[in-house]
């Protein structure tokens, strides 16, 4: 079993190595192009916002079609699908990071770019790419945290009678749970659990120390210290792996500043010219005819015949956002008052803000039919199982926001309370709570976003050969799913997006800008 | 229209008039673990503040003047040492203090009048005599007519007065002030100063001592009776001396800057 377990987590990583090189560029490529360009911004943003919002699992059977269709059924459809969904739960918020960097940047820097003449590409990689860096790495921890929450529930799938299967840690997980192998399970998700923390270990915490020096505001802080950091400085592994990251950015400088180089009015800049013209047109061609084809699509399955069970939708839907709203009522409940005590004492940051990470790093997703076989077991409610699953998928991201949210309270401002002797009641309820208020609305945000997706693997587990369901519209998109319905799948899917946006336009978005006007802190 | 007269001219609440009182650091000595070993910030530092005394501290940034006005006020604990308050020693934050902050800390979400009662709710007075005392603050401070304005419609000379009226509308036997005039702009710093000084000599102004960490020297020899020194890594006390200049004391007067350039050779 151990081979097996060793080969099914090489595969695993190997697939998030791949989606997560692929989000890294895209993250990229469109913050600085979103974050350069007015006009761009204006359409790139909106689009990023909708992208975000939208539950990404909902699409999974939706993209398996679409995958294995154009292999023609081969087996590399299928992972191509799930490289896909893992890149879609990790690329959106890299590219907002990005985004705001390049749009945050000081206006001395930019000012001091444009005076010493500094070409585009120039501007790219000594201004635009080390300021993202810090970002880059905080959300790249967030995605890799999404992409191991998603890759256990992309790595096996059935639709209609044909039900796919690649060889990895999560479908180990999910085969082990199938058939009630408790050794199995325990020792596979064993195995991701220490992937995940080895990771943050040699990986992260050191890339998050290393990250600090791209910082612009000075602000002491929160980049803490790794011992193994220090270890890969003082091998001079740190050093080597430098040289390595100049030489390969360095070797792309050249040539592309001969390109810039190139005169605009000799033949071959006219010709460099009209390429990218060219480039631009079809770019934008192949955009619009793809918008087409989606909504082309989308009609054709939306058309009557309507099927039967779309009448159950909007109680569906309501059912399943009662079930987040309950999961959201909890994560409040224990985020603030822990957010709170961590902006206390210095201390209890030093400790919890490493668990906290770790602990969200690892997908609960692995452990969703287990939670829902005990909980069914102990309390006999699927319900309150699938309010808990719904709660993994959720509570981490009001939990990040909240505590960051509480770091930034100003120091004089907590002071002010405590020396005119307030108990900490009403210091928190005067000033640190209100200062929070805008991070507690964006942690709501990427909560919410979270939970929608969580609720569609929540409302139906398998364990052990049987079935559990909670009525709602996950278990409704899944029962579609599996049952090869393809119109009520679309139907669910399109009316929970709607229900999505429209909270999105009439309940965050209002509650953003009134938090964001009346906590803002600029004096 | 009456009333408010009444107000304006009238006792403070608690019209006791001034009461002097005493502060003395005993060998004061902080420290702050870091990754890289121990930090010592101020090192074994003593004086005695008498009441009616208007003290100054300044010292190169980093000196940990600050640090030292906060374990003044007790917000901040010691490593060794300790603060004695009329001869009793200081366990958590004094209230007899309070406390003017240079970034002003003001809640923004909160009107001028509320954040001058922030001070006020803590010492279990009614809400209508909480009103009363920072109206007459509010008045004190030449913000008459900004009760119901928010922080960010003020200027920055303003907002400290909003932060000045917080603190008095405490009456605090002690007015502890971390550079409070370095956020803010050179002529409205002038004008405050001089407004400092008639609150601190104003009969219905209760405070006693008041301490200014600065690293403007001028500001300190304007204002202070005495001006205490400290060196920077660790911080010392390198000097404490009077001022014994007349008052009003004028910037251009040849003694004032003999002073003045006094101080700064000791700094650099």
């Amino acid at each position: 079993m151990t081979r097996e377990i060793a080969a099914a987590a090489s595969f695993s990583f190997l697939r998030m190595l791949v989606a997560y090189g692929f989000a890294l560029v895209f993250a990229v490529a469109y913050g600085v192009a979103a974050g350069r360009s007015k006009r761009a911004e204006r359409i790139m943003i909106p689009l990023l916002d909708v992208l975000q919002s939208v539950p990404v699992l909902a699409f999974f059977p939706a993209a398996v079609y679409f995958f294995i269709a154009l292999t023609r059924g081969g087996r590399f459809g299928v992972e191509m699908a799930a490289v896909f969904l893992i890149f879609t739960g990790q690329a959106w918020n890299m590219a907002f990071g990005v985004y705001e960097a390049v749009t945050t940047l000081p206006t001395d820097s930019t000012e001091a770019a444009r005076a010493f003449g500094l070409s585009s590409w120039r501007r790219f990689r000594r201004l635009e790419l080390p300021a993202a860096v810090p970002k880059l790495v905080y959300n790249s921890i967030l995605s890799w945290a999404a992409g191991w929450y998603f890759l256990v529930a992309c790595e096996i799938i059935s639709i209609g009678k044909s039900s796919y299967s690649l060889p990895g840690l999560g479908s180990f997980i999910q085969r082990s749970m199938e058939s009630a192998d408790l050794r199995g399970m325990l020792a596979g998700i064993g195995t991701l659990v220490a992937i995940v923390v080895l990771l943050d270990v040699l990986v992260w915490r050191p890339l998050t120390v290393w990250a600090e020096k791209y910082r612009f505001e000075f602000t002491a802080g929160a980049a803490g210290e790794s011992r193994v950091y220090d270890a890969y400085r003082s091998t001079g592994l740190a050093h080597a792996l430098g040289a390595f990251w100049d030489r390969l950015w360095s070797g792309a400088d050249r040539p592309i500043e001969r390109l810039e180089r190139v005169p605009r009015d000799s033949a071959r800049g006219r010709l460099l010219h009209a390429f990218r013209i060219l480039a631009r047109t079809l770019f934008l061609l192949a955009a619009a005819a793809g918008a087409l084809a989606l909504l082309l699509l989308l009609a054709a399955f939306l058309r009557p015949p309507i099927p039967a069970e779309v009448a159950k939708i909007p109680a569906a839907l309501f059912f399943s956002f009662c079930r987040l709203l309950v999961a959201y009522a909890i994560s409040l409940c224990w985020t603030i008052p822990l957010s709170l005590w961590v902006g206390e004492n210095d201390r209890v940051a030093r400790i919890a803000t490493p668990i906290a990470e770790v602990a969200a790093s690892i997908p609960a997703t692995a452990f969703f039919p287990l939670i829902v076989f005990f909980v069914v077991r102990a309390l006999g409610s699927v319900n309150l199982a699938a309010v808990l699953l719904v709660l993994t998928g959720m509570q981490w991201y009001i939990l990040f926001n909240a505590l960051a949210g509480a770091r930034q309270v100003p120091g004089e401002m907590k002071e002010m309370t405590r020396s005119f002797g307030l108990p900490f009641h009403r210091r928190a309820r005067l000033a640190i709570l209100p200062a929070m208020a805008p991070s507690l609305v964006t942690g709501s945000v990427t909560g919410w976003g979270g939970g929608w997706n969580a609720l569609i693997l929540s409302e139906y587990v398998t364990y052990g050969h049987r079935v559990y369901e909670a009525p709602g519209i996950g278990q409704l998109l899944v029962r579609a799913t599996v049952s090869g319905n393809t119109r009520l799948l679309v139907w669910s899917i399109v009316s929970m997006v709607l229900v999505i946006g429209l909270l999105n336009r009439f309940v965050w978005r209002r509650l953003y800008a009134a938090a964001s006007v009346r906590f803002r802190i600029d004096a | 229209m009456l009333e408010t007269a009444a107000v304006r001219t009238g006792e403070p609440a608690t019209g006791k008039g001034k009461q002097p009182v005493s502060l003395s650091v005993r060998s004061i000595t902080k420290e702050y673990e870091l990754p890289t070993g121990p930090l010592v910030v101020l090192e074994n530092v003593s004086f005695e503040v008498a009441g009616g005394e208007f003290l100054a501290v300044v010292g190169p940034s980093g000196c940990g003047k600050s640090t030292l006005l906060r374990i003044m006020a007790g917000l901040v604990a010691p490593t060794s040492g300790e603060v004695l308050y009329n001869g009793t020693p200081l366990a958590g934050v004094n209230l007899d203090c309070a406390m003017v902050f240079q970034s002003f800390a003001l809640l923004p979400w909160l009107t001028v009048i509320e954040n001058v009662e922030i001070g006020l709710e803590a010492r279990g007075l009614s809400a209508e005599e909480r009103g009363r005392r920072a109206n007459f603050y509010i008045d004190k401070v030449g913000l008459d007519g900004y009760e119901e304005a928010y922080p960010r419609e003020l200027s920055g000379g303003m907002k400290q007065r909003v932060g000045f009226a917080r603190a008095l509308a405490v009456e605090p036997k002690v007015l502890l002030m971390d550079e409070p005039f370095s956020a803010l702009d050179a002529l409205t710093t002038i004008n405050l100063r001089e407004e400092l000084i008639d609150l601190f000599r104003d009969p219905e102004i209760l405070i006693s001592i008041a301490v200014l960490v600065t690293h403007t020297i001028e500001e300190a020899v304007e204002l202070a009776d005495r001006v205490i020194v400290l060196s920077s890594h660790p911080g010392q006390i390198v000097t404490d001396r009077r001022i014994e200049l007349p008052r009003p004391r004028d910037r251009r007067d040849p003694a004032f800057n003999g002073i003045v350039s006094e101080i700064f050779a000791l700094i650099t």
